[in-house]
């Protein structure tokens, strides 16, 4: 499914339906074609001779070469036949883009689906999935108008979820934001292949670096627990986004604990013990997942901040949002204040959040200095850089030297950008081109951080239990 | 499990009981190792009285009896009695609200301001899953709680303890000692072993575990048994 050497998209069509929009099996062909498909094509539709300068075949048993994946684009009812065919013609994976199944309420149809695959030896995505992706390998199987960003942008996330319709959008805008991927899968109606599985074979690719999960709900926990614990143990970070966090606990309960228990409480449970990383807001899921990517490696060993900027105001929001968030922004010692000292203008407080003020652009190795100070102070874990406004060519000390210090430093660095990106066309990509965890967000950054200390102490339980 | 504990459930399943008595609920998790309050189950005046007089009073005395749910809120609960007549009277008007086939459990009266609440439910997709957190009467209304999935160890355990919002009350407060945790732990492991063991068990709330001193006990503890698919008539 993800490696294919050629593709057969059945159901494939020219134009627009009788009301004006692309036909999906239309769109299908012309993103796998526009985006460079290295393998071969084969489109399948008896009413056309020729699809996009590629001759059509009538029926999948008439292409004279070996296919390795079918996309199916035909209406339902026709699909049971299509994985039949399928399954003839030697094909062991197809993506099904067709709805009208369990989703639908045709539960039987869906399950008559999966019976003809199971018995044919075919292997399923979907239905109703918006298609799947490989960056690397320009396979874009996808009914979803986000393909019009051509190429993909590439990078460590594998993203996988269980919404089509938003998982394109929330592709599409992570690409627009700079954030790259490897694979994306929507999953559809998992009547086969599900998330885990998913997971699960994506996990040895070494272009995924981390897994970007939006979920609405598990089928299977045991063997989704399982899957967990291989992803903890090959240190590639789970990041997810599950909805139902309105779900009531049980009306039947007769007890005060099975009244207060609801899924979503266990499924939180199940993050904290297997080592996955929850986000509450949608919109911190990249950002988390590719500061999980960039980390990975040095985790922190505790909860402990070290905070840096050249505003004081800046470092008052970062307290509160520590504050909230559950980080702690230790005192510095006298000694550490001392060392600091030398490197600050004479009237910036050191005191964690530490104010080098607006003065520090004065000195050409202040700011740097100050910073690896902090890092090498044995109480603190981590360290926080909010940059506010920096425009070029300060923009480019920033990310040149932040990027420096970032890549020598023992421990994860996380920088804030506060100010407009526009003024830094040179210094702000320099952060994402160095793998330094970047945000826009002071929340964001805090939560980010923090799940990434409660994600070192999972793993560390994790690996204590035999 | 302990042969009592295979026993106290294998009677109340060949009932065809709902659920436990509070007396079987807390003999059942004293043979867990869970600390319980120091109780007797009597059936008469004199039984009471002399109860009373061995745990020492103050002493609590409630209705027991398997299908009771609510004690508070139907009255059965008669709390801080200091004296033999006191036991009588109490007695007396626990008899009468319960009728017949009821017990009356004379407790000491376990002092402590701090209220916890430890408990186990068995998800249908997660399995079996304990709870913990702060208890007492406005336990659902605070609903600060974590969960688990069992299986867990100690460690697990230390990390769900921390992660309530009122951690702060575990700790060395208004002049209290701080709260065992080790013992704290003990029971949330407990409650883990029980989902794993006993699948005849669907809930159990341990509310309120107060801690007296520095130790957690049990004072209350309701144990919900699966639903049997053939019911079982009553002996």
């Amino acid at each position: 499914m993800f490696r294919p050497r050629s593709v057969a998209v059945v159901g494939a069509s020219r134009g627009v339906s009788a009301t004006g929009s692309v036909k999906l099996g239309t769109a299908a062909l012309e993103h796998l074609v526009a985006h460079g498909f290295p393998g071969r094509i084969y489109p399948v539709n008896p009413k056309e001779p020729e699809l996009m300068g590629l001759p059509c075949y009538a029926r999948l048993r008439e292409i004279p070469d070996d296919v390795d994946l079918a996309l199916l684009l035909v209406p339902a009812e026709a699909c049971v036949d299509a994985v039949r065919e399928c399954a003839a013609k030697r094909i062991k994976a197809a993506i099904v883009f067709s709805s009208g199944f369990a989703e639908a309420g045709d539960v039987a149809l869906q399950a008559a689906l999966v019976r003809t695959a199971r018995e044919g030896g075919v292997r399923l995505c979907g239905p109703n999935t918006a298609g799947v992706v490989d960056v690397a390998g320009r396979l874009v199987c996808s009914i979803s108008m986000v393909c019009a960003l051509n190429p993909f942008r590439e990078g460590p996330i594998a993203f996988i979820t269980q919404s089509g319709a938003l998982g394109g959008s929330m592709l599409g805008r992570g690409m627009e934001q700079g954030v790259g991927f490897s694979h994306w899968v929507s999953t559809g109606n998992e009547a086969d292949l599900d998330a885990a599985d998913y997971i699960e074979y994506l996990l040895p690719d070494d272009r995924v670096k981390v897994f970007a999960l939006f979920l609405e709900g598990l089928r299977d926990v045991p063997r989704f627990l399982d899957i967990c614990r291989k992803a903890a143990r090959a240190r590639k970070p789970i990041v997810v986004y599950k909805t139902g966090r309105s779900e009531v606990g049980r009306e039947t309960a007769r007890s005060h604990t099975g009244a207060l228990a609801g899924s979503d409480q266990m499924f939180t449970a199940l993050c904290g013990q297997f080592g996955l990383v929850r986000v509450d807001d949608l919109a911190d899921l990249f950002p988390t997942a590719l500061a999980f990517a960039w980390t990975v490696g040095k985790l922190p060993r505790g909860p402990r901040l070290g905070v840096i900027s050249a505003s004081g105001g800046v470092c008052g929001v970062a307290a509160d949002e520590c504050a909230l968030a559950g980080l702690d922004i230790p005192e510095l010692t006298e000694v550490g204040k001392a060392r600091i000292r030398a490197f600050v203008p004479a009237f910036a407080s050191v005191r964690n959040p530490i104010d080098v003020t607006g003065q520090i652009r004065s000195s050409a190795t202040g700011y740097q200095d100050a910073v690896r100070t902090v890092l090498g102070e044995d109480y603190i874990d981590a360290v926080l850089l909010l940059v506010t406004m920096a425009a070029e060519p300060r923009a480019s000390f920033y990310g040149r030297e932040i990027s420096g210090l970032a890549r020598d430093a023992m421990k994860p660095v996380f920088v804030v950008w506060t100010g407009p990106v526009s003024l830094a066309s040179e210094g702000f990509p320099m952060f994402r081109e160095n793998r330094v965890p970047m945000f826009l967000s002071v929340r964001t950054a805090v939560n980010a951080m923090k799940a990434l200390v409660d994600y070192a102490a999972s793993l560390d339980r994790l690996e204590a239990t035999p | 499990m302990t042969a009592l504990a295979v026993d106290i459930i294998a009677e109340a399943v060949a009932r065809g009981e709902p659920q436990l008595s509070e007396g079987d609920a807390k003999a059942f998790l004293r043979s867990w190792s869970v600390p319980t309050a120091r109780e007797r189950l009597v059936a008469d005046a004199d039984a009471a009285r002399r109860a009373a007089a061995d745990l020492g009073y103050p002493v609590v005395l409630k209705g027991c009896a398997p299908g009771i749910l609510h004690k508070t809120e139907r009255g059965l609960v008669e709390m801080d009695i200091r004296d033999a007549a006191g036991v009588t009277a109490a007695f007396d008007r626990l008899m009468e609200r319960m009728g017949p086939g009821g017990a009356v459990l004379v407790q000491e009266l376990v002092r402590g301001a701090r209220e916890l609440a430890a408990g186990l439910v068995r998800d249908p997709q997660y399995g079996p899953c304990v709870m913990f957190g702060l208890g007492g009467i406005f336990a659902e209304a605070l609903a600060d709680v974590t969960f688990r999935l069992a299986p867990f160890d100690q460690r697990e355990a230390q990390a769900m303890i921390r992660e309530i919002r009122g951690a702060r009350v575990l700790g060395a407060i208004r002049g209290m000692p701080a709260v065992d945790l080790d013992a704290l732990v003990d029971v949330l492991v407990a409650l883990a072993r029980i989902g794993i063991a006993c699948p005849a068990i669907r809930e159990i709330d341990i509310n309120p575990l107060i801690v007296r001193g520095a130790t957690p006990v049990a004072v209350d503890a309701l144990i919900v048994l699966e639903p049997q698919s053939r019911p079982q008539g009553r002996r």
